[in-house]
């Protein structure tokens, strides 16, 4: 892909120029070297990059320019209208071959052996100046003796191979917003320095972005060095967050070789972090299931056998408890890991030949107040921007959300744009690093008690409507009049004022009013916001206050506003779409709606049941209860998810088959009677949908190792249970998804690959996508205002429960860890810990790395201390990346209101210190080793 | 299931009582899968103990 | 009994703190005023006791030969200040109150003249005091010489919230001290000079960066400001000193400018011109100490007054720092025109060694040595561009037929290999290589071969360098080889 040397500039002035007797016409503010590049003409250059700013160090694109003095570099002088420039001369040779010898006077003649080699911009840039000898020789000072850093276990840094340009440097600093990296030392000693400690132990967050920078071998992935250049490459997209980059899988065979981020990738322009970049190893992993696998009881070891006979054994078994216990006696789980069409398959499968809508997805236990919600405020469960409408906000308001830790991606994007002005909000219980990050600072922190977010939402809204601060004619125009004023006037009740609910709130009423006012008056304000907002038992509400405010500003409607969940997995937002819902068909609609079924039922050919189904909770009550005995579950470990872990047990325990369909014996398997070998992203074809409604194709890498894609598993198990599925590709799913589904009418395979990625709803309507929705009227009609009265949730500290546990994401690892823990990652976060505010550590002598109980009413578990003034006293913090952490084993069975989305966030809980690990987490490791063993390994 | 039922009632507390309940049997209906509905109108019909009074109403017009 | 004693780091530095102390012990009714220095430092620490007839001098004073200066005896003796020669056959413009006033008495740089040319300029538009700025002729005195009228009308001409005047008092050039002396000597003038800067264009927020080097301009500097604020000359116009990072590049205006933003002090490209987008991306009057300083005279006597003095495009008066192998080593403020024999010879004396004169390094260390034969240039940037020299800041060093000059143009290499900013490769591994290739021809290793080498190389960071000093640094590289080559074959 060609390198154009400085980043696109965006003008509707255009400015033509001659280079080397050609004309081009660029926009204002472009590059002589950038023009050049666009008329095909290559200029010399090593610390230019397009996705860099220019920089000016190398000296090897100077041009001479008519008219003007010396020898300017093209990547610094801008264009100007009829400048003549001369890419080429005597003199611009003579310079550019001297600074090629100053360069190679410093640098290990080992390019044949060199990890580099024919990867190489300086051994490009000798062989494009000509150099052939260097009269300086190679005795005099040089950084040839300098050490390798080997410590990041994805990269090695090797200083002795550094052109110190840069390039690095300001990646870390650009790109990435980190300032990891910098120059240490002046004039020939200079050199770049991880803040004078090694790569590992330093700021660096291993986002790749330097790796990617660097011309030469100074920063190389240890892959390339172990394996050499690749071959070939496979565009693809990401499996890990709800950012979804696209990435160039780059190939030897049947290996990957390294995951390079794709500049033309429209969710993350060629950017990337830690898990996406470089941890993928998981796909290869010993542990990795590849054989199909039974059990008569889940105490039985496990038994190898075909895939017929598994596939077999399993519609045989849910056909067997259907005529015992009744059609409505087993139900399935769809994976936001796996692809679109994977996803459609199982909800259909379960809808046609389960016959039944006991469908539910793992969004049950994130974002389904955000589908709610925002549905009920706009009409469409769909955030409403695309993440580069962030480069037009100005105020940009962050709650409950942690992006550089959970969305590292858009987190850099975000950053950059605060850095270039934009005023940031941040509500959260802890001070999250977005709070206060290099060359980053939050203009307001309200650090809220967990559980009191939609008191805070209402506060701000009762200062946007008692201050005057409402867009009336927006609010005139777009919304239901009757529903505003009845909400101004609950708004404007004075028990939802800052100071009345700053005793519970625990926020200043000051720093409220405050940041309300920014927001309402700031220009461009945007909500990003995550599970700290759904995972409540008023998720649904706060979803619907959010909205409420965004309406009453006038932030919706075109770039720069808007309301836009960060989305937890690559594809919640897909599985959501697909109808994985068990009250609604694919683009959501409900089950009831009788042309939508009737639609369904003469595409599916069978009848299709008209009430909503069971929910994941509910499935779970139902199998305590004895009427729910069966689950097919497609990538996803709710017996490490999701909360009340002995309830989850208890339930999958008392079902009499339970298949598991995944990469690896996850905690769910420990209960599964038929264990089904999933296959990775990189051995499929298919379609993810990220956090903007993107659509992004997933591309077959390699064949999956398990012999089986996800979706050739799942319609295979259809045709076993009596419902024939024929599809010869994904494609083939797409377009019946998009036959039967409005918002998808335009989606297929061919328009994907033509234009990158679509963003639905696309149709007729918006044949190449929508960016932005609800510009000039709502998806619904008139917005709707509802009222989002505050109720606290029942889980209230007590005497003995006195301090409150919320839970969160840490950058290395992803959700339950079934990846990133099978990966170096780990290095960065080998355990979870309990983050504790010091004075309630002091309180009760705990210090820093004790061993600690942390106890609920649901249960007890352990983990290590840290103490950290990130928290505020009276909370407690930890993730959920490591299964014998057991941190869902003290979480509790509340959940929201509207979608029994669980109260993740708020639980009242005691830490004290402890000498033993938790009777769970004793039996625990007592029997995991048990219930996963097979038979003859 | 009472617990629910009660968090929904207090949500839709907010408006008048005919949209209130019509709006918490609305999302009973659409929601709540048959079995769930059932145990619930069973629960009211045994007295419906502890249950808060929009999601009686509404569990009412659901037996209808 | 009114008694000067300077606190100028020059005299300090050679015991004005013993000689007040015992002024102050041997005579209990002696008023003594600490002042900056008249800048003839072969005469520090130099005390002035008020007479009727004027200001009498004695220097060199010790501590021990106080009680002579009060009876009239002590051996040096020089008579009224003001008569000495060298003083008498200045022009001194910008450092008229320096070694005279207290620094710290605004009513003192009031009373001599001070807050004149701001009085002024308040009653005039912003176009106009730059109007008056360019018709002075006044350039930059840090070293390039750019029109200091054209920078401010670019700045004054861009539209911004937000704009800034930065001094650059990081002098770093060796055999330079004219900036630490005026900041010493007389910070308001300074201060005066911004804050009509800060009218002429719009700025509302002044940063003055001075070396890490000079605590003593810095303590002043602060003192200074801090009095002003409270005189009420800072409202609307805020003055911040901030020290440097101890780096002689930051002396480079943009690597200033990074230095000043918090981050490394390296040099920025341009265009963007400080002017257009400078400290925090604002429009940014990046001055020298001495251009700021000269400012307040050209609104208070008028641009023609200035424009009057001087010769050929350079206007005003430079201030010729002597040092090196000069008898009388100092700062001779005179008006362009001089010849650098008269600076030398009649100022300063010849050389301290009495032995000949054999080179001059004008324009700090990256200024070109000229040899006896030149030394009847006049102080004049075009005179000395034609020379493939530069006036630069106005420093002279002096060398006596001592010296050699391979050895010098060695060093500037060196220099450059330690004070290089270390971005662009021209000057980062050039400047390395240099030094190798000029000890290849001093130690007769391939002397043809290699001093074709330095040639190239001197071309390729002449023309090759991002910023001044890379482009800089062969300047005595080439007036070495020109003019003594008999040095690099020895």
């Amino acid at each position: 892909m060609t390198d154009f040397g400085t980043p696109k500039r965006l003008s509707d002035t255009l400015v033509t120029v001659e280079i080397d007797g050609k004309p081009v016409t660029v926009p204002k503010g472009t590059s002589v070297l950038r023009a050049a590049a666009e008329l095909g003409i290559a200029i010399p250059k090593l610390c230019a990059t397009d996705s860099l700013e220019a920089f000016g160090s190398c000296r090897l694109c100077l041009v001479q320019i008519e008219g003007r003095r010396g020898t300017p570099a093209s990547c610094t002088t801008p264009v100007e209208s009829g400048m003549k420039i001369q890419t080429q001369s005597p003199k611009l040779a003579k310079l550019r071959r001297g600074t090629m010898e100053l360069y190679i006077s410093d640098h290990p003649l080992d390019c044949l052996t060199c990890a580099a080699n024919g990867d190489c911009e300086l051994q490009d840039m000798a062989g494009a100046v000509g150099l052939r000898e260097v009269r300086y020789g190679y005795a005099g000072e040089n950084h040839l003796a300098s050490k390798k850093d080997e410590s990041n276990p994805y990269f090695t840094f090797d200083p002795a191979k550094c052109i110190v340009c840069s390039r690095c440097v300001r990646a870390c600093e650009e790109t990435q917003g980190t300032f990891a990296l910098t120059i240490l030392g002046r004039g020939f000693d200079s050199k770049v320095s991880a803040g004078n400690t090694n790569f590992l132990d330093s700021e660096c967050v291993s986002c790749g972005a330097c790796v990617q920078a660097c011309p030469t071998a100074t920063l190389m992935e240890k892959t390339v060095i172990a394996q050499g250049q690749p071959e070939h490459s496979v565009v693809t997209t990401c499996a890990y967050c709800g950012v979804g980059c696209t990435f160039e899988a780059q190939m030897q065979g049947n290996e990957v070789v390294r995951m390079l981020p794709y500049k033309d990738g429209k969710a993350n322009h060629g950017h990337s972090c830690v898990k996406g970049r470089f941890a993928w190893g998981y796909t290869s992993h010993k542990e990795r299931v590849l054989d199909p696998m039974v059990r008569a009881r889940i105490t039985d070891p496990w038994q190898k056998v075909t895939w017929d006979e598994a596939i077999r054994h399993a519609a045989t078994e849910f056909r067997r408890i259907q005529a015992k216990y009744g059609r409505d006696s087993i139900g399935g789980i769809t994976s936001s890991r796996c692809t679109n069409e994977e996803t459609y398959l199982v909800q259909k499968m379960i809808r046609a030949a389960f016959g039944n809508n006991n469908v539910d997805t793992c969004a049950r236990v994130c974002h389904s107040p955000t589908g709610y919600g925002l549905k009920t405020a706009f009409g469409t469960s769909a955030g409403t921007q695309d993440f580069d409408s962030v480069e037009q906000a100005d105020v940009i308001l962050v709650i409950g959300a942690n992006p550089t830790d959970a969305h590292p991606v858009f987190a850099s994007r975000m950053k950059r744009r605060l850095r270039s002005g934009a005023k940031l909000i941040v509500i959260d219980p802890r001070r999250i690093d977005l709070v206060d990050s290099p060359h980053v600072h939050a203009e307001y922190h309200l650090p809220l008690r967990p559980g009191t977010n939609v008191a805070v939402i209402n506060a701000i809204a009762h200062v946007v409507v008692t201050e005057g601060l409402v867009n009336g004619p927006y609010v005139a125009e777009r919304c239901e009049t009757a529903a505003f004023e009845h909400w101004c006037r609950f708004i404007a009740e004075e028990r939802n004022s800052p100071e009345a609910t700053a005793a519970q709130t625990g926020v200043p009423a000051a720093d409220l009013r405050a940041a309300a006012r920014l927001y309402a008056n700031g220009g461009n304000s945007a909500i990003y916001y995550g599970l700290g907002v759904t995972e409540h038992s008023q998720g649904s509400t706060m979803v619907m206050g959010m909205a409420n405010l965004a309406m009453a500003t006038g932030n919706l409607g075109r770039a720069g506003v808007g309301v836009n969940p960060l989305r937890g997995q690559n594809n919640v937002q897909g599985a959501c779409d697909m109808g994985s819902f068990p009250h609604e068909f694919s683009g959501y609609r409900h089950v009831s709606e009788d042309p939508t079924r009737s639609l369904f039922e003469a595409a599916w050919g069978v009848s299709l049941q008209n009430e909503p189904g069971l929910r994941i909770p509910n499935m779970l009550d139902a199998a305590v209860d004895g009427s729910f005995k069966g689950i097919y579950i497609q990538g996803e470990d709710i017996a490490q998810s999701d909360p009340n872990t002995h309830h989850v047990t208890a339930g999958l325990a008392a079902m009499e088959c339970v298949v598991v369909q995944d990469l690896f014996l996850n905690e769910t398997a420990s209960y599964a009677h038929v264990f089904l070998p999933g296959s990775s992203f990189l051995e499929k074809d298919g379609t993810f949908t990220n956090a903007e409604r993107r659509i992004g194709r997933v591309r077959k890498a390699m064949p999956p190792r398990n012999g089986m894609a996800d979706w050739e598993i799942t319609m295979a198990l259809s045709t076993a249970l009596g419902y024939t599925m024929h599809y010869a590709h994904p494609s083939e799913i797409m377009d019946e998804i998009a036959r039967l589904t409005p918002t998808f009418a335009g989606v297929s395979y061919e328009k994907l690959d033509r234009l990158g990625s679509i963003q639905w709803p696309c149709n007729a309507n918006a044949p190449e996508g929508t960016p932005v929705m609800h510009i000039g009227g709502f998806a619904r009609g008139k917005g709707r205002f509802m009222i989002t009265e505050f109720i606290p949730t029942e889980e209230r500290t007590t005497p003995r429960f006195p301090l409150l546990l919320t839970t969160g994401r840490i950058l290395s690892q992803y959700n339950v860890g079934a990846q990133t823990r099978r990966t170096p990652n780990s290095l960065w976060h080998d355990e979870d810990v309990l983050e504790i505010h010091p004075h309630d550590a002091e309180f009760r002598g705990i210090h820093d790395g004790d061993l600690v109980a942390l106890a609920s009413r649901a249960g007890e578990t352990s983990l290590h201390a840290r103490v950290s003034e990130r928290m505020q006293p009276g909370v407690v913090y930890t993730t959920f990346h490591h299964p014998e952490s057991g941190a869902n084993v003290v979480t509790t069975e509340f959940s929201d209101w509207a979608t029994s989305c669980p109260e993740y966030k708020v639980t009242a809980v005691e830490v004290r210190k402890t000498a033993q690990r938790s009777d769970w987490q004793q039996v625990y490791s007592e029997t995991r080793a048990s219930t996963t063993h097979v038979a003859g390994d | 299931m009472i617990h629910n039922a009660n968090q929904i009632a207090a949500f839709f507390a907010a408006y008048p009582r005919e949209e209130a309940v019509a709006s918490v049997e609305d999302h009973l209906r659409k929601f709540w899968e048959p079995r769930m509905r059932r145990q619930l109108v069973e629960y009211v019909a045994g007295g419906g103990d502890g249950l808060h009074d929009l999601a009686i109403a509404a569990t009412q017009r659901l037996a209808t | 009994m009114k008694v000067y004693v300077p606190r100028d780091a020059a005299a300090l530095s050679v015991g004005a703190e013993a000689v007040a102390r015992a002024i102050a012990r041997l005579g209990p009714d002696a008023e003594i005023v600490r002042t900056g220095s008249r800048g003839m430092f072969w005469l520090e620490p130099l005390v002035e006791i008020e007479t009727p007839a004027g200001r009498v001098g004695y220097g060199p004073v010790e501590p021990e030969t106080v009680s002579s200066i009060f009876d009239g005896t002590h051996p040096n003796a020089l008579g009224l200040v003001e008569d000495l020669p060298y003083l008498k056959n200045q022009e001194r413009v910008t450092f008229v109150r320096c070694g005279v006033t207290d620094p710290l008495s605004i009513a003192d740089y009031r009373a001599h003249g001070g807050f004149r040319g701001l009085e002024t300029a308040r009653n005039m538009a912003p176009a106009a005091i730059v109007e008056a700025v360019l018709q002075s002729g006044l350039r930059g005195r840090g070293g390039a010489g750019f029109p200091c009228g054209i920078k401010w009308r670019t700045v004054l001409n861009e539209p911004a919230d937000q704009k800034y005047i930065v001094c650059n008092a990081d002098e770093g050039d060796s055999g330079n001290y004219a900036d630490r002396m005026l900041m010493e000597g007389d910070p308001f003038l300074l201060i005066e000079g911004m804050i009509i800067a800060g009218l002429a264009v719009g700025a509302n927020q002044g940063y003055i960066y001075v070396r890490s080097e000079y605590p003593h301009a810095f303590r002043t500097l602060n003192d200074a400001v801090a009095i002003a604020r409270d005189a009420g000359y800072l409202q609307g116009f805020d003055i911040d000193v901030r020290l440097g990072a101890g780096a002689y590049i930051c002396g480079e205006e943009t690597a200033l400018l990074e230095s000043l933003e918090g981050r490394r002090g390296q040099v920025r490209p341009k265009p963007p011109l400080p002017a257009i987008s400078g400290l925090f991306g604002k429009p940014t009057v990046v001055n020298n100490v001495l251009t700021l300083a000269a400012v307040p005279t050209i609104l208070d006597k008028g641009a023609e007054f200035y424009r009057d003095l001087g010769m050929g495009r350079s206007r005003g008066t430079l201030a010729i720092q002597l040092a090196g192998n000069v008898k009388h080593a100092g700062l001779v403020e005179k008006a362009f025109g001089i010849t650098l024999r008269e600076a030398i010879y009649d100022f300063g004396g010849g050389t301290a060694s009495g032995r000949p004169l054999r080179a001059v390094q004008v324009g700090g260390p990256l200024g070109a040595y000229f040899p006896e034969s030149l030394l009847d240039t006049p102080l004049d940037y075009e005179a000395f561009a034609a020379r493939k020299g530069m006036l630069g800041h106005g420093g002279v060093v002096v060398f006596d037929d001592t010296v050699d000059l391979a050895r010098q143009a060695r060093f500037a290499m060196e220099f450059c290999a330690i004070e290089s900013c270390g971005k662009c490769t021209p000057c980062r591994v050039g400047s390395t290589r240099g030094v190798e290739t000029i000890d290849k021809i001093i130690g007769t290793h391939e002397p043809a071969k290699n001093l074709e080498l330095l040639r190239d190389l001197c071309d390729l960071m002449v023309d090759g360098s991002l910023c001044a000093m890379g482009g800089l640094t062969p300047y005595p590289v080439l007036s070495a080889l020109q003019h003594f080559p008999e040095d690099f074959a020895r």
